[in-house]
C-alpha cells in the first residue's frame, strides 16, 4: 500500500515536472527523427568514419574458360559476326583471349592500391561463402554471375550490350560493410565505363582490325558509347538476403540508439529521487511515519521501472507510426523492453542509494552528465558500434544500453530469442546486482539519518 | 504516569556533543517546551524522539515501550512537524494531505473527510486544490502542520513551526497549537521564540550546548531569577562607549544590543533607572523609549548562560 502511494505520489511530481518530461519523453523523440533523416543518406556510407578492413567473398558462378570458347564461337557462328570479314573475327577472337575480365576486376580493381585498403577478398563457392557470411566471417558476399566473361567480353570487344548483374549478399548486422562494398563495386562499374578503359579497347580493337581512319573522327561519339556499354553493369545489393532478414535504415537504428539512450535518464532521474526526499524532510517525515527505507527503495525502483516502460512504449509507438519503424517480434520486443526497464530500475536505485549514501548530488550528477554519454558511446547510441575498433565494440557488453541496443536490432532484423537470450540475461543479472547493492548501501549504518549532523556542524562553524 | 520518558540521552556526531545527557518527562495532554538558541541540541533532540536518529546513549520510553527497541509503537501515535516544510512543492495541497495519510494508513472516504476536517483546522480549505508552490510560505507552514495531523496522533512534536513567516500566520499557528491541545493531543513544542513558548507551554525545558540548564514550569523557572529586572531602553542614536557605561553601573549584570534597542539586566529597577538615566545624560544622549519588564524566561537564560536567548 505504502509502495503504491510512493510511485503514484513520484510518477505524478515527474508528469508535472516539465523539464522531466522533456528529458525523459521530448528530447528522446526529436532526437529519433532529426538522426533518422538527417543521417538518412550517410548513415550506411560512412566514408569518413574510421572502417577496418572489409572482408568479403567473391563466388564466381562463370566458367571462365567456357565464356571465352561461347564467346569465340558467338564470334565465328552467330549473327554478331555478321557483316564482318574472316580477318576480322579471327582478330576480334584474337583480342577477346588478350581482353581478360578477371584480371581487370580481381587485380586491376580488387588488388589496386586503393580498393586493397578497403576491401580483402577471397574466392570461394557459393555454398561456403554463404556460410561465412552466416558465421559473419565476412561482410558480404560478390556474386559474379554465371556468364560472367562472356557478357563482359561481348561488351568491351562487340558493338553489342549484354547486361551483367553482380549480386551482393551483406550481413544484417553488418550492414555498414555491406553498403561500403556496394559502393566500390558502383565504383568498378563506374571505372569499366570511364573513357580510359574505352578508349585502350577501342583503340587496341580499331587498330588490329585495320578500321578506317575515319572511324576516329567522331571518337568522343565512341567514347560515349563505351561508356554506355560499361554502364550495364548493375550492381544489386540484395538486401538482407541472409537467412530472409532485414537490413536495417537510419530510422530503425536511431529508433533503438535514442530508446536505449534515454532509459538511461530515466536512472538518473530515480538516481536523485532518494536524496531530494531527504532534502525536502519528506523521507524523515515518511520514516517516522513508519516507512521502511526499503519500501522507499521499492517504490523509487518501479518508479523507475514504471518510467522506462513508459518512455519506451512511447518511443515505440511514435517511431513505428511516424518513421515507420518496423520492431519485429512483438512478445520478443516486450521481453527485451521489460528486462531493459528493470535492469535500468535497479542501475537507477544503485545510484539513489549511493547518492543519498554520499548526501550530495555529485555521484547523480556524474552519472546523468560522465557516464551515460560513456554507455551511450560504448553502447552505440550515438553512432553504430561496428565502425569502432574492435576493442571499443568489446566495451558495449559494459553498457546496458548496449545489451538492449543490440537486441533490439537483432528481433528487427528477424532473429529468435535464441539469439538475444544472453543479452536479456546478462541485463536482468545487472539489473538484480545493482539493486542487491542498493540494499547493502542503504543497510549500512547512517544512511539516512545524518540530517542533523550536518546541521550541528554548520552551527558550530 | 509520564506519557514519554527520556533518560539520560546522549547524542555525539563525530567530536560534536549534539545532546549532552538530558532527561525529561513529558506527562499526558500538556503543552511541552523546548526552549534554547540555535545549535542547543533542540531538534536532535526532537530526532531521537522521532525515531529518525538513534541515541549514543541513554533510552526513550513512550508508554512503557523503548521506542529503538519497538519505533512502531510510537510512530502510529506520533505526529510531527518538522522544522523544513516537508511536502511536495508540485502536488496540490489536497494530493499532499492524501499522499501522507496514505502514508499514515488511511484511506478511501476516511481520508477524504480527514482532509477536509485537517484543511479547516488549519485554515486552508479555500486553497487546498492549489499547487503548494503557489502558497505563501505562512500556508506551507500550516500545510506543514496539517500532514502531521490526519492520522489523528496522540503526541505531536512540532519543532519551530513558525520560522520565518508573517505575524498573522505565526498567530493562527500559535492559536491552532493550543486548539489541538485541547482536543487532547500531547505537543512537545521547540521555539528559540520566547513569547511562544511562554504563550503555550505549561512546562518549559531550557536547553543550551547540548544540556538542559532549566526545567519545570514557567512560574517554577521564573522564581529561578527573582528579583531580576529588564530594562529597554530606545535612544536617539545608539553609544556602544554609552552601552560599557552602562554595563559598569552597579546591579548591572548585563547589557545587550538587540535591533536598535539596549536591554538591560540587573536588580532592583528603580534605582538602575536613576543611574542609567544619568550615564545617558552625560553621554548627550536622548531617550526616546525605555520601558521595565518582569522576568521571563528570556531573563532566565541570561540568568542562566550569560547569554541572550537569540544569540
Amino acid at each position: 500500500m505504502k509502495i503504491r502511494n510512493i510511485i503514484i505520489k513520484d510518477l505524478k511530481i515527474i508528469l508535472s515536472d516539465k523539464k522531466a518530461l522533456a528529458i525523459i519523453i521530448i528530447m528522446p523523440i526529436v532526437l529519433m527523427t532529426i538522426l533518422s533523416f538527417a543521417l538518412k543518406g550517410t548513415f550506411l556510407t560512412s566514408d569518413d568514419m574510421f572502417v577496418e578492413s572489409v572482408d568479403i567473398a567473391v563466388v564466381k558462378k562463370y566458367d571462365a574458360d567456357k565464356d571465352s570458347q561461347i564467346f569465340a564461337e558467338s564470334l565465328k557462328n552467330s549473327f554478331i559476326a555478321d557483316g564482318m570479314g574472316e580477318e576480322t573475327v579471327k582478330n576480334l577472337i584474337s583480342s577477346g583471349e588478350e581482353v581478360d575480365p578477371e584480371e581487370i576486376f580481381f587485380e586491376d580493381f580488387l588488388e589496386s592500391e586503393e580498393v586493397s585498403k578497403i576491401i580483402s577478398y577471397r574466392i570461394e563457392d557459393e555454398n561456403k561463402a554463404t556460410e561465412l557470411l552466416n558465421k559473419e566471417e565476412v561482410s558480404a558476399v560478390v556474386i559474379l554471375p554465371e556468364k560472367f566473361i562472356y557478357d563482359m567480353k561481348i561488351n568491351l570487344i562487340t558493338p553489342f550490350r549484354n547486361n551483367i548483374d553482380i549480386n551482393i549478399l551483406a550481413h544484417p548486422d553488418r550492414n555498414i560493410d555491406g553498403l561500403i562494398v556496394k559502393s566500390v563495386m558502383e565504383a568498378y562499374s563506374n571505372a569499366m565505363s570511364s573513357t580510359i578503359i574505352g578508349k585502350n579497347v577501342l583503340i587496341e580493337t580499331a587498330l588490329k582490325y585495320d578500321v578506317d581512319t575515319s572511324k576516329f573522327v567522331n571518337m568522343s561519339d565512341s567514347m560515349d558509347y563505351m561508356s554506355k556499354v560499361m554502364e550495364n553493369i548493375n550492381i544489386n545489393i540484395e538486401n538482407v538476403s541472409v537467412e530472409g532478414r532485414k537490413n536495417i535504415n537510419s530510422a530503425d537504428y536511431y529508433a533503438v540508439a535514442m530508446i536505449t539512450m534515454f532509459i538511461l535518464f530515466a536512472a538518473g532521474q530515480g538516481g536523485r529521487m532518494l536524496l531530494e526526499e531527504k532534502d525536502n524532510q519528506t523521507y524523515q517525515r515518511m520514516i517516522t511515519a513508519g516507512t521502511s527505507r526499503f519500501e522507499l527503495l521499492s517504490g523509487k525502483f518501479i518508479t523507475i521501472f514504471l518510467i522506462a516502460i513508459f518512455q519506451i512504449a512511447a518511443m515505440i509507438i511514435f517511431s513505428h507510426i511516424a518513421l515507420k519503424v518496423q520492431w519485429g517480434n512483438l512478445s520478443l520486443i516486450i521481453l527485451i523492453s521489460l528486462t531493459a526497464s528493470f535492469s535500468i530500475a535497479g542501475l537507477g536505485s544503485f545510484v539513489g542509494a549511493a547518492t543519498l549514501r554520499a548526501g550530495n548530488y555529485k555521484m547523480a550528477n556524474i552519472f546523468e552528465n560522465a557516464i551515460i554519454q560513456v554507455m551511450a558511446l560504448f553502447g552505440g547510441s550515438f553512432f553504430p558500434i561496428d565502425v569502432m575498433p574492435e576493442f571499443m565494440q568489446k566495451l558495449s557488453f559494459l553498457s546496458l544500453n548496449g545489451m538492449a541496443l543490440k537486441s533490439y536490432l537483432k528481433v528487427m532484423v528477424g532473429y529468435g530469442l535464441e539469439e538475444i537470450i544472453n543479452y536479456i540475461a546478462l541485463m536482468a543479472v545487472l539489473g538484480v546486482l545493482f539493486l542487491v547493492l542498493a540494499v547493502v548501501i542503504l543497510k549500512r549504518k547512517g544512511v539516512g539519518d545524518d540530517a542533523e549532523y550536518n546541521k550541528v556542524k554548520a552551527v558550530e562553524a | 504516569m509520564a506519557m514519554l520518558k527520556v533518560d539520560n540521552l546522549f547524542k555525539s556526531f563525530g567530536n560534536v556533543k549534539a545532546v549532552d545527557g538530558i532527561s525529561f518527562e513529558v506527562e499526558k495532554g500538556e503543552v511541552f517546551g523546548l526552549l534554547g538558541p540555535n545549535g542547543a541540541g533542540k531538534s536532535t533532540t526532537i530526532s531521537m524522539i522521532s525515531t529518525l536518529v538513534p541515541p549514543s546513549q541513554g533510552e526513550i520510553i513512550f508508554e512503557d515501550t523503548n521506542i529503538f527497541k519497538e519505533p512502531n509503537s510510537l510512530r502510529k501515535k506520533l505526529g510531527v512537524v518538522p522544522q523544513d516544510i516537508a511536502l511536495y512543492p508540485t502536488l496540490s495541497g489536497y494530493e499532499n494531505l492524501y499522499f501522507w495519510g496514505n502514508i499514515y494508513g488511511l484511506k478511501g472516504k476516511d481520508l477524504k473527510n480527514r482532509i477536509h476536517e485537517v484543511a479547516d483546522i488549519i485554515g486552508l480549505n479555500g486553497r487546498i486544490k492549489d499547487r503548494v508552490d503557489k502558497y505563501s510560505g505562512g500556508m506551507k507552514r500550516r500545510l506543514n502542520i496539517g500532514a502531521a495531523l490526519l492520522h489523528m496522533p496522540e503526541l505531536l512534536i512540532m519543532d519551530e513551526p513558525t520560522v520565518g513567516i508573517d505575524p498573522q500566520s505565526r498567530n493562527h499557528i500559535l492559536d491552532t497549537v493550543l486548539e489541538l491541545n485541547k482536543q487532547g493531543i500531547t505537543i512537545i513544542y521547540t521555539s528559540h521564540y520566547m513569547e511562544e513558548v511562554e504563550y503555550l507551554c505549561n512546562r518549559v525545558c531550557i536547553m543550551d550546548e547540548g544540556k538542559i540548564i532549566a526545567s519545570g514550569t514557567q512560574s517554577e523557572l521564573v522564581e529561578l531569577i527573582e528579583g531580576k529586572t529588564q530594562i529597554n531602553l530606545k535612544l536617539d542614536m545608539m553609544n556602544l562607549n554609552l552601552l560599557e557605561k552602562i554595563k559598569e553601573i552597579d546591579g548591572v549584570s548585563d547589557a545587550l544590543v538587540f535591533d536598535d534597542m539596549i536591554t538591560i539586566y540587573g536588580e532592583n529597577a528603580d534605582i538602575l533607572l536613576a543611574d542609567i538615566i544619568d550615564k545617558v545624560s552625560e553621554s548627550e544622549r536622548r531617550i526616546q523609549k525605555i520601558d521595565v519588564k518582569k522576568p521571563n524566561l528570556e531573563t532566565v537564560f541570561l540568568h542562566l548562560t550569560g547569554k541572550a536567548l537569540r544569540d
